[in-house]
């Protein structure tokens, strides 16, 4: 999390938010909105829509709090929160099957100017982001972005740590697969 | 071991996470299967280089904003529910009152008293009936400005 909170701090904010306090509710906002926006701005292009998304996703936190039972850290519900706003937002794309495509030969990267390479490697990966589906999509942004960590995420996905670390690979995979076909 | 047994590992490999194996030999002579972890590799460099989009500034207010429109209305919907539950409360009550006191006998309309009633209201439901659609345009009008007042005041109220 951008700000670490100690599960004692965590409780205390939760019980000010459900006595009504907005001045707890207005912290909590200020806590969160770094990891809220940047999973949300990540998956949604455009930055005034993204805005709104991240909005709704605090809205839905606040009606949400009284059913927080506390048995997850704050920032995992959170989390899975903006998960569950997103595959809304978006309907699910479908991939096609990985097998048995990319017959030619995979662009190779790193064998000339590397920075050249990366502005435009970064572009078209940007774009095969968006074709991947919205639950790899979070796990990759989730993943990159500073300060969540592998337990958050498989507790907000409901699964075991490897398999987390498979469906990242998996996600990875078909991002790679993306820019080796669709998008080289 | 082939391309397709390697593709599945590449990943790992790009992280230096593959456990040992007998890929070396393979990677080692595959230039399609290099390409793929210098992709990986790269994609791995972007992905934790990315920018972090920054929430815009009054992303607070905003949101806060939003919460207090959002609780307001919640609040305006339970005092008309409460309303019109009272409403029908005392409506309940005083036909449960004059039905009790009809069937006991402690309530007693003479015919005259009957007639009396029906003919002065008689004009004024003919009058209301024929000019029904005039009526009914007149009822949509009020609601609507009730409405929008309530929307305006709700608006300034936050």
């Amino acid at each position: 999390m951008p700000e670490e909170m100690t599960s004692t701090s965590e409780h205390e904010l939760v019980k000010r938010c459900l006595e009504g306090d907005e001045q707890a509710f207005r912290e909590l906002v200020e806590r969160y909105k770094g990891l809220v926006f940047a999973l949300v701005a990540r998956s949604i292009a455009d930055r005034a829509r993204a805005e709104e998304v991240a909005q709704d996703v605090f809205l839905k936190v606040h009606r949400g709090l009284p059913y927080f039972r506390g048995e997850a850290r704050l920032s995992t519900w959170i989390y899975r929160i903006v998960v569950n706003v997103l595959a809304a937002e978006r309907r699910p794309m479908k991939t096609e099957p990985l097998e048995g495509r990319g017959d030619g030969p995979p662009r190779e990267f790193g064998t000339t100017d590397r920075a050249f390479e990366d502005v435009a490697l970064r572009d078209r990966m940007e774009k095969a982001m968006e074709r991947l589906p919205v639950n790899y999509q979070v796990l990759i942004n989730g993943h990159y972005l500073r300060g969540l960590r592998y337990e958050d995420l498989a507790e907000a996905l409901n699964l075991p740590m490897g398999t987390v670390k498979t469906h990242l690979h998996r996600a990875k995979r078909q991002l790679r697969h993306l820019l080796e076909t669709e998008f080289r | 071991m082939r391309c397709d047994d390697l593709d599945a590992i590449i990943e790992a490999i790009a992280e230096g996470q593959a456990p040992a194996g007998d890929y070396d030999a393979h990677l080692a002579s595959c230039p399609r299967c290099q390409a793929r972890v210098a992709t990986a590799q790269a994609l791995d460099r972007l992905l934790a280089t990315r920018e972090t989009p920054e929430p815009p500034a009054g992303f607070t207010y905003r949101v806060m904003e939003r919460v207090g429109r959002e609780q307001w209305r919640a609040e305006q919907l339970m005092d008309v529910g409460f309303n019109v539950a009272v409403a029908a409360g005392v409506a309940l009550v005083v036909a449960g009152a004059v039905s009790l006191a009809w069937s006991l006998g402690w309530l007693t309309v003479d015919r005259p008293t009957l007639e009396t009633v029906s003919t002065a209201i008689e004009p004024w439901v003919s009058t209301t009936l024929s000019k029904g659609p005039t009526v009914a345009l007149a009822a949509v009008l009020l609601t609507t400005a009730l409405g929008l007042w309530w929307w305006v005041e709700g608006e300034a109220s936050l």
